[in-house]
């Protein structure tokens, strides 16, 4: 890393070796589309790279890098205009409760697995940011809200929102739970 | 509704375990709290589902990583480093 943050480009490659395919995981589940996700994470490598100087080590290198895609995604990777990134939309998370599905009576493992997908990609951003970061990518809380640039609090206050969203909107799948 | 759903003890810990949820799915629950959530799902039909539904949620999140983001994809590294070497 001090290597890397002193120019070494050999040392950068390293880290882009050992970061790329999980940043890219987590931008894929923002953007849904493969290309644009891999033009997403070059482009954050790219700044990464023009701005490593600047990178102070207070923060796991992979919460830096995270934070970079993650606004380049919400820049739609190309320059267009940012979307309200972490906007959390008076009514929309009750919304996408709306997706509920009563499964096949003998829905499988992959059914399950789709509506949750579905569910998930259902959240509106400021809700399934956090999600991903913490229960699909395994995040640590901290690690999580500081890409988000969330107290902890109000990371843990959506997080919590989020996951009873997507519970319900899969309750048709998990009917024998609890009983 | 039965009788202890009736007893005040009953709803302080129904509201104690609304309260925690959060912390203990993420087993951030230290005890005696933890065992008094614990104690509560089991009285409480609702509360157990509850737990238990968002358990199975937690899990079939975590069994998203990885699935469908890199399935049969190849490693963007050297995309990345090819446009690095590009740009510099």
């Amino acid at each position: 890393m001090d290597r890397a943050a002193g120019g070494d480009r050999e040392a950068f490659e390293e880290l882009v070796r050992r970061h790329a395919d999980h940043l890219y995981a987590v931008v894929l589940r923002f953007t849904g589309d493969p290309s644009e996700a891999e033009e997403v994470v070059q482009e954050a490598f790219l700044r990464a790279w023009r701005s490593i100087g600047r990178f102070e080590g207070r923060s796991q290198f992979f919460t830096w890098l995270c934070r970079i895609g993650l606004n380049e995604a919400k820049r739609g990777g190309t320059g267009r205009p940012a979307p309200e990134a972490l906007s959390v939309e008076e009514g929309a998370l009750e919304r996408t409760a709306d997706l509920r599905q009563a499964p096949e009576p003998h829905a499988e493992h992959r059914d399950l697995r789709l509506a949750l997908e579905r569910a998930v990609r259902a959240l509106p951003e400021g809700y399934r940011a956090p999600l991903i970061l913490r229960d699909v990518e395994g995040l640590s809380t901290g690690q999580a809200a500081e890409i988000l640039g969330l107290s902890e609090a109000a990371f843990k206050s959506r997080l919590h929102r989020a996951r009873l969203v997507v519970r319900d909107a899969i309750d048709g799948y998990l009917s024998g739970d609890g009983r | 509704m039965r009788l202890r759903e009736l007893r005040p003890s009953f709803m302080l810990d129904h509201h104690f375990t609304r309260r925690h949820l959060a912390d203990y799915l993420d087993g951030e629950l230290e005890s005696p709290a933890r065992e008094r959530l614990e104690h509560h799902a089991e009285l409480c039909p609702k509360c157990r589902r509850m737990v238990a539904t968002l358990l199975r949620t937690l899990e079939g999140l975590r069994g998203l990583r990885g699935q469908s983001a890199l399935a049969g994809s190849h490693s963007v590294s050297d995309s990345v480093i090819a446009r690095l070497r590009e740009d510099t």
